[in-house]
């Protein structure tokens, strides 16, 4: 992960700042600095999304193809996540540098969504055993602020939630196979239903108290974070513990709690969001990456 | 899509022969007792046998058998850093590896992606990190390698404490020994330490999933921690403190192997 060098001055008046709940930008320990989330904004791809959560920046394109599905459950679809830590970010990142960072994150996406509920894979079946949708969502890393997770997840969401399947149907042609046909119009289509898919928390514990959204430098006074996935209803879908650190079982059930409370606030409004977004149709005026 | 290019695999048309199976799979009932015997819903670990030093070659080596789940561990150093632009000054690295042999799960080979072994690794080093007095060996490297022979369930929890207990072999300084544990939520009930069956069959209960803990029995200090599955916050709390309870249930049991391993390295001296 990008980090940055903190002198021993420097950590101790975050240290003191967050123990008396006022970090060094003025939030409160709960609070996420301005996020700005944008759908539709490339258009090769079937949903896309862009979230920059203070001076981080994510791109998620998802594209849908037509596979076979896995063979061990053949009514349902599956989604591939592949997570790009671009050079652009940081120097670390050149080459192979940020390939560690790609193949956690990518991993601990796999983790979040392996559960029934999280996406309707079942809707994802076009004929069981032979075809099926594939999802594959990428996501590019384009500026690294701390808090990847965070952003990475809220962009998942908007990009499934934009995401435009084009409507297939079987039919069976001259021999008795059958084919996969797609309708002759372009603009019929079918949405995704994103209700249930989880949001990240990441919540950093410096000192005795735990900070939602850290930045780089509160990120380097803390030794151990927690990441929780939760869905709207409070159902927690993947915990994990990162860093070298160790963690109190009360302060980790603390850390819970807060970040079920926090995920859960996430939701609405990321959801009203959207959904205006998605009435304002043509007349939205695109604000781009320049904005 | 992640690939495994180390392993040889069959043909891409091959397919294993459980696919194929015309009975319908057991799925393993929610309620009353479990497969081999024990309880749902209270602290039932299976019985280990430990050992340690069975590597001669190893600095430090531990062999772990929970019920079918068998795991060897082996650890090398502290040595000299391989890559001298990575050698911090201050305090030693560790480095960990997480394989599967081919033949250890059901499914040859094909159950583990190459990227998802990663993860494995991954959090073996997040739990052994907090535990080692790395300070102590600047400059160095610690290499902990785990190869699991059998996967009968519960692998990555058995993996922390077998490793955790060939470093303690090797002579490594640490804090206190790291233990694992894990445990399966299956709608209300839950099942500890669960086996291969019971960790991989999705039955259609609202809330399902998984839970690995990692534990320091004397600071109590959990030093990793990770879930997948959908649980409700209350479970999770719940889950937590029974792989705590489990973990110290296991503790007697891998202090003595420690005790037994010393003692036959070095005989106490002969009262005169």
């Amino acid at each position: 992960m990008a980090t940055v060098k903190v002198s021993e001055a420097e950590k101790v008046y975050i240290l003191h700042g967050i123990r008396d709940d006022l970090r060094v930008d003025g939030r409160s320990c709960e609070d996420y600095r301005h996020m700005e989330v944008e759908t539709d904004v490339v258009s090769n791809t079937d949903g896309s999304a862009r979230v920059s959560l203070g001076h981080t920046a994510v791109l998620v394109g998802v594209k849908a193809e037509i596979g076979k599905p896995r063979p061990l459950v053949p009514d349902e679809g599956y989604l591939e996540f592949f997570v790009d830590c671009s050079a652009n970010a940081t120097p670390e990142f050149e080459g192979r540098g940020g390939e560690e960072l790609g193949i956690e994150l990518s991993n601990t996406l796999y983790r979040v969504f392996n559960n029934k509920n999280s996406v309707d894979l079942k809707g994802l079946c076009i004929s069981a055993g032979e075809h099926c949708w594939v999802l594959y969502v990428d996501v590019l890393l384009l500026q690294c602020d701390g808090n990847l997770y965070d952003a990475i997840s809220v962009a998942i969401k908007a990009a499934l939630f934009n995401t435009k399947i084009p409507r297939v149907h079987m039919s069976s042609d001259d021999e008795g196979g059958k084919e996969v046909e797609l309708s002759d119009d372009p603009f019929d289509c079918v949405r995704l239903s994103v209700e249930n898919v989880p949001c990240i928390v990441t919540l950093c514990k410096v000192g005795h108290r735990h900070v939602v959204d850290a930045t780089l430098q509160e990120k380097a006074c803390s030794v151990a974070s927690l990441i929780i996935a939760v869905t709207h209803r409070g159902t927690v879908t993947c915990v994990k513990k990162v860093g070298g650190g160790s963690l109190d079982p009360e302060s980790i059930f603390e850390m819970t709690e807060a970040g079920k409370r926090v995920g859960k606030a996430l939701h609405a409004p990321l959801m009203k969001l959207l959904q205006q977004e998605e009435s304002l149709g043509k007349k939205r005026e695109k604000v781009g990456f320049l904005g | 899509m992640p690939t495994d290019t180390k392993r040889v695999r069959g043909p891409e048309v091959s397919q294993s022969p459980s696919l194929f199976d015309c009975r319908p799979s057991v799925v393993p009932p929610s309620h009353g007792t479990r497969a081999d015997g024990r309880q749902r819903d209270q602290v039932d670990v299976r019985p280990v046998f430990v050992r340690c030093g069975l590597v001669s070659q190893a600095k430090g080596s531990a062999y772990i058998e929970a019920g079918d789940t068998k795991l060897l561990c082996s650890v090398y150093g502290p040595r000299e850093t391989e890559r001298k632009d990575e050698t911090d000054m201050k305090c030693g690295r560790l480095t960990t590896d997480m394989r599967f042999a081919p033949f250890s799960c059901p499914e040859r080979g094909s159950w583990i992606q190459g990227s998802q072994d990663k993860n494995f690794s991954l959090m073996l080093q997040e739990s052994l990190q907090p535990a080692l007095c790395l300070h102590k060996y600047p400059r160095s490297q610690i290499e902990v390698n785990v190869m699991v022979l059998e996967n009968s369930g519960s692998v990555q929890a058995h993996a922390i404490t077998c490793a955790s207990l060939a470093l303690a072999d090797a002579g490594i300084e640490m804090y206190d020994l790291v233990l694992g544990c894990s445990i399966r939520q299956d709608g209300s009930s839950y099942v500890v330490d669960p086996t291969y069956s019971e960790e991989s069959n999705w039955s259609s209960s609202e809330h399902q999933g998984g839970l690995t803990v990692a534990f320091l029995p004397s600071l109590n200090q959990v030093s990793g921690l990770q879930s997948d599955g959908e649980m409700a916050e209350e479970t999770l709390t719940a889950g937590i403190r029974t792989c705590i309870e489990g973990c110290y249930k296991l503790y007697p049991v891998i202090q003595q192997a420690l005790v037994k391993a010393v003692r036959k390295a070095q005989p106490p001296p002969p009262e005169s």
